[in-house]
């Protein structure tokens, strides 16, 4: 750390010596350790050892910004001057800005050492787990890792902030398989802070495994018609969170003026049960942010409460930009309380519509305008899962299901990364042939 | 340019295993003007060792960011240790690998750099030309990137070799609105392989595709949705190389195979039309050189040609050694790295399917009710070969004359029965390159082919 702190100072005076007003730099140190089991079989393990160190310096309100993965004192001298070049060439932009100094804290996140034996253990575990439990499932590849990282980010304002911080992760992609028969593959994932617990119980993977095996057996639907859609947590993170957060809320997409949310700041966008935040402090949010790229410490927020647009995702820069208020975390640690209904019931409340997993389409449209294929699906009719479906087509629109919600299940999604439930939509195209 | 200071670690390549070493540079610029404002403007230079040893089937793989005989050492000795481990906690017991002819393929050229400030000048250049020629716009982003690397790899029983691969683009992006007020939007790509500072030398040689890209938008905003259902469409080249790379491409590297792709109990089986030819392409296609060619991959396999699809018969699939050994193919080149840190993985390089004989206008005219479909926004596709992919730029076909242009879109299918309905194949072929595969690593690779008369399942609004 010590090592990485000099780094950091020489960084900072070298950029003070060439005329920067202003930089920011962080220096960092990894190793990663990683199982990878290919086609049901332990194909590799990989032990990485990484380093970065990212420069950025306003001069006369230019940015630039470099990064390299050396160390020695010759290659980061020539980053900074560097940095300086691509500053001085670039159009100036008094919206860049970075968080006031002086500050300095350590933060210390999940389980920076690994345990490599029971990591693999934890690893050929769940391959037994699942070959088990799930005997149609055919893993097409499995990544168990740890990932240890340490880390300095220093301004010339004078903050300091020291990070160490380790998670180990898991990602599963899958298909299901009896004979000649064969599914969609699917992913699973969850990224944790101990290996107290089998792999095959966290998050949903127990429970998408189980899904995935049944939709050997699939029916293209005929015709189309409009009805309710119950988003799974994977395929409303793609739908629905991704379109709010990129075409709505971004940086990107107010600048521009492009978003459709541009003028609702606390309107009603969705149906008063919907509460949406932003928490990276929460204790499911593995590693979740300290702090921005910006220096700005990470506060909770909520996006949208009672349906009520709260607050935009800008950054400072945005902020400045647009004349908005900057967010008071720049985290993906999505957080959306859960609802009251078991997700049985809500399936036993629809006559017909569909469960979605996973949504492979287009990326919806600056308007929230969506259609793409129901990967992963099923069929619901009469209160019941009626068939997995194949060649389905969905399409929508986003700002329109959020105020259509049908209901919120109260079982909820944790992988580490995001605490959400499935929803339920109203008014969403299903189509076949 | 890399200076070999690794290879005295092939003094530690384990005896009884096969072993590679790799000293790599990556190297990238990129500049973002979003409304005429550089809201990015980075440059990033990432070297790094790492050394992969294969013991009985069970790969140990290890990377460090330093180039230096230290670092070559320590990675060299930690793969043959992760080998060993895996050998030991569970042992696959596979024979060795076939050897390949050991030869040196020295570098061929050198990287050129060029100052921040040129791309950040040429960037300028192309967005004051939209500002004083595309008035309709609410919105533009003009982004000028490269990024190549350098490769240095030493085998223990394979090709040792120094290349380079260097690519950059431009990157333009309107938006514009439509009568109702929605945005819609648009872009094109410009460059290839090559540095910034060859490729890129006059802006104004972008100004006509600049315009043709600015009038298409025009259209498109003025246009409908897509009648969904299955439709007789003609997909332009780009969208050709899509379907190539995404649904078919992906189903018939060997990894996927042995996970299970739709690819494997189909080989030597009809799974196209007879007029559908389809190539993995290493470094020449039809008498030119590929969009991103490549001689040697990251295992020191020699490069060339891995046949797939040949008069609408699978024929093969895109192999590693190891794979190649497993199914009894030749390994064609096709294992590649992205990064110093990565482990090679089967990759494609220029995927496309062959030329015709039929012209685009007597294939439009032939249709008396679909679409005729250019652009993807992305595509992506199943093992099972079922893909999906957006259109954001087509136009109706009515009585064999293009109509009016379509708002974004999807089309989907199944890339085996769709490939059985194509029944006109142009005679020209469109490439493209700037995009980047993803599966555990991103790659760039090429992608290509002919216009297709076909029917496909398109999505309406």
């Amino acid at each position: 750390m010590e090592r990485m702190m000099e780094i950091g100072r020489l960084i900072l005076a070298e950029a003070k010596a060439l005329g920067a007003d202003e930089a920011v730099c962080r220096i960092s140190e990894s190793e990663k350790r990683e199982f990878n089991v290919d086609g049901g079989e332990f194909s590799l393990m990989r032990t990485l050892f990484d380093r970065g160190v990212s420069i950025t310096v306003l001069k006369a309100h230019h940015k630039g910004t470099v990064h390299i993965n050396r160390f020695d004192e010759e290659a980061v001298r020539a980053a900074v001057r560097d940095c300086l070049a691509a500053a001085e060439s670039a159009e100036p932009d008094e919206a860049w800005e970075f968080a006031p100094g002086p500050d300095e804290r350590e933060f210390r996140k999940g389980a920076p050492e690994c345990d490599t034996e029971a990591l693999f253990a934890r690893t050929k575990e769940l391959m037994a787990d699942i070959a088990e439990r799930h005997p149609k499932i055919l893993m097409e590849q499995l990544i168990c890792d740890h990932n240890a990282r340490r880390s300095v980010f220093m301004t010339s304002g004078g903050i300091v902030y020291r990070t160490v911080a380790g998670s180990y992760a898991f990602m599963l992609m899958y298909s299901g398989h009896d004979g000649d028969k064969a599914t969609s593959f699917y992913g699973s994932e969850v990224t944790v802070d101990n290996l107290d617990r089998p792999v095959i119980e966290c998050a949903f993977i127990d429970r998408e495994l189980g899904a995935i095996e049944r939709q050997l057996d699939t029916e293209t639907l005929e015709g189309k018609f409009v009805g309710p859609v119950i988003l799974a947590p994977g395929a409303l993170g793609e739908i629905v969170l991704n379109t709010v957060a990129g075409n709505f809320l971004s940086d990107g997409s107010l600048i521009t003026g492009t978003s459709i949310w541009k003028d609702k700041l606390g309107e009603q966008v969705a149906d008063p049960r919907l509460t949406v935040s932003l928490t990276p402090s929460a204790p499911w949010a593995v590693c979740g942010e300290s702090f921005s790229g910006e220096g700005y410490l990470s506060e909770d927020f909520d996006v949208i409460r009672d349906g009520v647009l709260q607050s935009f995702m800008l950054s400072q820069y945005g902020a400045n930009k647009t004349g908005g208020r900057r967010a008071l975390n720049q985290s993906g640690n999505v957080c959306i309380p859960a609802g009251d209904t078991p997700l049985a019931e809500i399936i036993r409340g629809i006559d017909r519509g569909a469960l979605v997993m996973r949504f492979s389409g287009g990326q919806p449209a600056p308007s929230g305008e969506f259609s793409g294929v129901a990967k992963n699906s099923f069929l619901i009719e009469n209160g019941e899962i009626r068939t997995a479906l194949s060649e389905t087509m969905i399409s929508g629109s986003v700002p329109d299901m959020l105020t259509h919600i049908r209901a919120i299940s109260s079982e909820l999604y944790r992988d580490g990364n995001v605490s959400v439930p499935y929803i339920a939509f109203d008014g969403v195209t299903i189509s076949g042939k | 340019m890399l200076q070999d200071v690794i290879s005295s670690a092939r003094a530690d390549f384990p005896a009884g295993a096969s072993s590679e070493l790799r000293g790599q540079l990556s190297r990238s610029r990129q500049v973002v003007l979003l409304g005429g404002n550089v809201v990015a403007n980075q440059r990033a230079d990432i070297s790094g060792v790492s050394a992969r040893v294969n013991r009985g089937g069970s790969y140990g793989f290890s990377s460090m960011a330093e180039l230096s005989p230290e670092a070559a050492r320590m990675v060299m000795r930690a793969a043959a240790d992760n080998a060993a481990f895996m050998a030991g906690h569970a042992p696959r017991g596979q024979a060795a690998l076939p050897r390949i002819e050991h030869r040196v393929l020295p570098l061929a050229a050198d990287i050129s750099d060029v100052a921040q400030s040129d791309y950040i000048d040429f960037a300028r250049a192309v967005d004051s030309y939209i500002t004083a020629h595309c008035p309709e716009l609410v919105s533009r982003t003009v982004v000028a990137m490269e990024d190549s690397m350098e490769k240095m790899i030493f085998t223990s029983d394979a090709t040792d070799a120094h290349f380079i691969a260097p690519r950059s683009y431009i990157y333009v992006m309107m938006t514009a609105l439509t009568p109702e007020g929605a945005p819609v939007e648009l872009f094109d790509v410009f460059g290839g392989e090559g540095t910034f500072g060859v490729s890129f030398t006059d802006a104004a040689s972008l100004s006509a595709g600049i315009d043709r890209l600015y009038e298409r938008l025009m259209q498109k905003r003025a246009g409908v949705y897509a009648d969904a259902g299955l439709k007789a469409v003609i997909l332009g080249g780009h969208m050709t190389g899509m379907l190539s790379h995404e649904a078919v491409g992906h189903t018939v590297e060997a990894d996927l195979v042995l996970g299970g792709s739709v690819a494997g109990p189909n080989l030597g089986k009809r799974v196209a039309s007879e007029l559908v030819t389809m190539t993995d392409f290493a470094h020449t296609a039809f008498g030119a050189r590929c969009p991103l060619p490549v001689f040697t991959d990251d295992e020191g396999t020699p490069a060339e040609d891995a046949p797939l699809i040949e008069n609408g018969i699978l024929t093969g699939y895109m192999n590693s050694r190891e794979t190649a050994a497993r199914f009894g193919m030749k390994p064609c080149g096709n294992a590649r790295a992205w990064s110093f840190s990565d482990e090679p993985l089967i990759r494609m390089r220029n995927t496309a399917v062959h030329p015709g004989r039929d012209k685009l206008e007597d294939m439009i005219a032939s249709v008396d009710d679909g679409y005729y479909l250019l652009s993807s926004t992305n595509g992506q596709a199943d093992t099972t070969g079922e893909f999906m992919f957006g259109v954001s730029l087509g136009y109706e076909i009515k009585h064999g004359k293009l109509g009016r242009a379509l708002l974004d879109t999807t089309i989907s299918g199944v890339a085996f029965d769709m490939l059985k309905t194509v029944d006109m194949v142009s005679d020209t072929v469109e490439w493209e390159s700037s995009g980047f595969c993803g599966k555990k690593q991103p790659m760039p690779v090429g992608m290509g082919g002919p216009a297709l008369r076909c029917k496909v399942m398109i999505g309406g609004r």
